[in-house]
């Protein structure tokens, strides 16, 4: 495999090849959207496509048979309904049936409950269903039909699905029933909990139990789940989640994998009663022989290596002691969190030999699909900021040259810090290929970014190739704080930016480029130092325009700085001037 | 604190070297083999301490208040003697005024005490407090508690004060790992009955479905390459499988023979005569029909059958 190729979604066109990390997300979302709206048109219009002409028949490319084929009010038609996912209709139907006096059978109305709990009470097209699911692996199955592709970052993080409303279908529905078994109260709590009513769902499992009902264990998972909100003390969590784990052993349901996550997440936000508590949990799961899973592993980490007072690095260590074992199935949605929440334990620890190990662990069978594109992006970042910070130049260039573009977009903050790395083993004449990366990536507006690299580069003389590559580099800079097009707003120009492209200007032996940034000085009413002029005047003198250096003169004059006087005679020492230009 | 007031004598003591000579050298020793014996006695207390604390804590909760200034005078009372000797030693020793040094000794070493003392039940006070945030109902919870609020307390002391880590390192260490270290004891391991696993939901649920199709999503990752890309298509059945199967997509049930051998079913026809012939003129077509089904031919036969049969009468008379 190529390591420097680019991802093979995006093999097509050498041109339509992403550049940054924002373009390649967008790419990859209107691929998705692009086939959306492909089927979005198969959906709508099925009247076009009702010829099968493909032998034998390829049925997910052809319309799907969505209507309903019972008619009239019965309750095989309301199960046919709840079966599609209707969930107006199906209310609808619900409300006739009951107001005819149509007996519903026990079943129908739970699995009515189910569908109403689950939704949250909202229709569920297709678009909404895909809202509602956490950040799906696939880039862009967010993307809605409708919507351009662009308006996709807009939406960010949303909430996970809709809000429970008060009184709504489901709790309706509830209160009106002849008669309720476990499952409807379960379900009501689940649902609840989904949407975020916890402490509703804490009252109808006082309910459940006053009706002497036994709670299954997903029920359970979602009440240990909504313990953060429930109370606000890490102690009283704590008390609250080991009652929970009581009435399961009461109730004699056993606890499962997700049980144990649920405990854990809970656990996050407990403290140090967390610290104290996570290792007696991962005990009482072995003893259960219930395999952890990768989510179990990020809870860990989560609780241990939080804010400023890191241990020791045991734990992460044999954490990566289990995961490079085996290759792992995912078991909780939660799972693709681990990589990136190991990776960055690894930077706040410093420690690079430990990230190496998690890449190893991460190339273990099934284990990199964890990772989505935008998962993986944040991923090598960080991994790439510790090189930066911890390796030697030689394997931060050779990691920097094979993964960029490749397996990752690099942000500011890389560039930052392998300016400084390069800074550190004293290789700046690689500056103008990372300069010219940074074109690629579209950071030449970021203040920070030129900032850096022009202090870089002006500091101090180098020889003459590399001055005039610099010198090409502050030129680009220079193009860049102009005014370019109707939409973009022109940069500011700071002292010191202005100051350092004088003096590479300068050192390059350019005057007329040097003087003209000079003349900024005026417009943008800053002071230049005292090293620019002199590098100014060096520069005046090795091109021989005396000229120039009266120019010069004249300005700090008119500036009124307090070195225009030495100026002045230097000017007068070092250049043959003649009568009048005196 | 021992290591400073030691400095504070040895620097007491390398004062007088000016003046004096050798007898302070022997001084400086006797003073320094004191201080060895204070700092165990100080060790052998603070265990006594600890463990008493620990049965204060577990019985009543106002204790240890009342019993810590008692301590720290005894312990001033039982470590003092000894010092006060040497302190007084060393200011016979000194030329100048015996009792202001005595006492400026005296003081200092109190000092020391004092402070010791004070963050000694600064750790006690920690404990204490998260105790009694943790409502104790019975013993054994509170045991753990202790135990807990021991461990918490030592976060806080650990960049106060090293007086407990020696103890309780090896402890924290052990409840850092995976490997060993303490379960909850809530849960006992089911033993597998299979009729409870018959008991369960018959039909998976909506919640069942939408969790399995998000574990799913998960690790659907787009492909990486070609032949990913292929795998997906083939799975999804846009790409046929490979071997090539002629047969896909048709459900026939019927041999080939029954398609083309269908003169069994002429036996409700006259052997001889027109009739015979159109009909084996209808079944040698109706054999080279690959687009028919078994039964749409048996139908077809049928069909002429029942309209012979209907047209008999007009038939005769030819």
């Amino acid at each position: 495999q190529d390591p420097t190729a680019a991802h093979y979604m995006f093999q097509d066109d050498p041109f339509l090849m992403p550049r940054n990390a924002a373009n390649s997300r967008l790419y990859s979302l209107s691929k998705e959207s692009g086939k959306n709206a492909a089927k979005y048109i198969i959906k709508n219009f099925p009247q076009y496509f009702d010829k099968t002409l493909a032998d034998p028949n390829v049925p997910c490319l052809m319309p799907e048979t969505f209507t309903p084929q019972t008619e009239g009010v019965s309750e095989e038609a309301l199960k046919e309904r709840i079966h599609l996912r209707r969930v107006k209709e199906s209310v609808d139907l619900f409300d006739q049936l009951v107001q005819a006096g149509t007996p519903l059978s026990l079943e129908t109305t739970n699995s009515l409950l189910d569908l109403l709990c689950f939704c949250g009470d909202e229709e569920s097209t297709s678009e909404k269903e895909e809202e509602s699911k956490e950040d799906l692996e696939e880039p862009g199955v967010n993307a809605s039909e409708q919507k351009a592709p662009r308006r996709q970052f807009q939406r960010g993080l949303q909430s996970s699905g809709p809000r429970w409303r008060e009184n709504n279908h489901a709790e309706r529905i509830f209160k009106i029933m002849p008669e309720r078994n476990a499952h409807s109260y379960c379900t009501m709590i689940r649902g609840m909990v989904k949407h975020g009513a916890a402490s509703k769902a804490y009252d109808m499992y006082i309910d459940l139990l006053n009706e002497r009902h036994k709670a299954d264990v997903h029920t359970f998972n979602a009440l240990i789940r909504a313990v953060p909100y429930l109370k606000e003390r890490f102690i009283e969590r704590w008390e609250l989640v080991k009652d929970f784990l009581t009435h399961m052993t009461q109730q004699e349901v056993q606890p499962n994998l997700l049980t144990f996550n649920a405990i854990l997440k809970t656990l996050r936000r407990c403290g140090v009663v967390g610290r104290s508590m996570a290792l007696l949990v991962i005990k009482e799961m072995e003893a259960l022989d219930i395999e952890p899973s990768l989510a179990t592993y990020d809870h860990l980490l989560s609780i241990f290596y939080r804010g400023i007072d890191l241990p020791r690095s045991g734990i992460v260590s044999e954490v990566l002691d289990e995961v490079e074992k085996r290759s792992f199935t995912p078991q909780d949605p939660d799972d693709a969190n681990f990589f990136s929440t190991a990776m960055q334990v690894c930077c706040d620890l410093k420690d690079v030999k430990l990230a190496y190990r998690l890449n190893n662990a991460m190339e273990v069978g099934d284990n990199w699909k964890f990772l989505d594109v935008d998962r993986l992006n944040g991923y090598w970042s960080k991994f790439f900021s510790l090189l930066c910070m911890m390796e030697q130049i030689e394997f931060v260039l050779k990691w920097y040259k094979e993964m960029s573009f490749s397996f990752f977009y690099p942000t500011p903050k890389n560039i930052l810090d392998l300016l400084q790395a390069l800074d550190a083993a004293s290789q700046l004449e690689v500056i103008p290929s990372v300069w010219d990366d940074v074109k690629q990536l579209g950071f030449t507006r970021r203040h920070e970014v030129l900032e850096e690299f022009l202090s870089l580069m002006s500091r101090d003389q180098h020889p003459e190739e590399i001055q005039l590559a610099f010198a090409k580099c502050a030129e680009d800079i220079r193009a860049a704080h102009e005014p370019a097009g109707r939409e973009q707003v022109p940069l500011e120009w700071t002292g010191s930016a202005l100051g350092s492209v004088v003096v590479l200007f300068s050192r390059a032996g350019r005057t007329q480029d040097a003087w003209n940034m000079m003349e900024h000085f005026q417009k943008t009413n800053r002071i230049p130092t005292e090293k620019v002029m002199d590098e100014f005047l060096n520069c005046a003198k090795q091109t021989n325009c005396p000229e120039e250096a009266i120019k010069l003169v004249k300005l700090a004059a008119s500036l009124g700085l307090p070195s225009s006087q030495r100026l002045k005679s230097r000017t007068e020492e070092e250049f043959e001037l003649s009568e009048t230009q005196k | 604190k021992s290591t400073a007031s030691k400095d504070s004598t040895t620097e007491g003591a390398s004062k007088r070297q000016e003046g004096t000579a050798g007898t302070p050298k022997q001084k400086l020793l006797e003073i320094i083999g004191n201080m060895k014996v204070e700092v165990s006695y100080r060790k052998k207390l603070q265990e006594l301490k600890a463990s008493e604390s620990k049965k204060q804590a577990m019985n009543r909760l106002e204790g240890p208040n009342g019993e810590g200034p008692q301590r720290t005078t005894e312990d001033l009372q039982r470590l003092n003697p000894e010092l006060v000797k040497a302190a007084s030693a060393v200011a016979s020793s000194l030329p100048l005024n015996k009792k202001q040094t005595e006492s400026e000794l005296l003081a200092q070493l109190r000092r020391h005490e004092e402070t010791t003392d004070k963050q000694r039940r600064v750790g006690t006070v920690n404990i204490r407090n998260v105790i009694s945030e943790m409502t104790v109902k019975r013993q054994s919870p509170a045991q753990r508690g202790v135990r807990i609020s021991r461990r918490i307390s030592l976060e806080f002391d650990e960049d106060g004060q090293r007086l407990r880590p020696e103890r309780f390192s090896s402890q924290s260490f052990d409840s850092r790992s995976l490997k060993e270290g303490k379960r909850l004891n809530i849960f006992t391991k089911a033993s597998t009955e299979p009729e409870r696993a018959l008991e369960t939901v018959s039909s998976p649920t909506i919640w069942d479905l939408e969790f399995a199709k998000e574990i799913a999503a998960l690790t659907a990752q787009p492909p990486r390459n070609g032949f990913e890309e292929m795998i997906q298509w083939t799975k999804e059945g846009i790409l046929w499988e490979f071997p090539i199967d002629n047969e896909v997509g048709m459900d026939d049930d019927a041999e080939f023979h029954e398609h083309i051998f269908l003169e069994k079913h002429l036996e409700g026809f006259p052997k001889e005569g027109p009739i015979r012939h159109f009909m084996e003129l209808v079944i040698c077509g109706l054999s080279k029909n690959p687009y028919l089904s078994v039964k749409q031919k048996i139908e077809h036969i049928e069909w002429f059958e029942k309209y012979f049969e209907e047209k008999k009468e007009f038939l005769q008379e030819i």
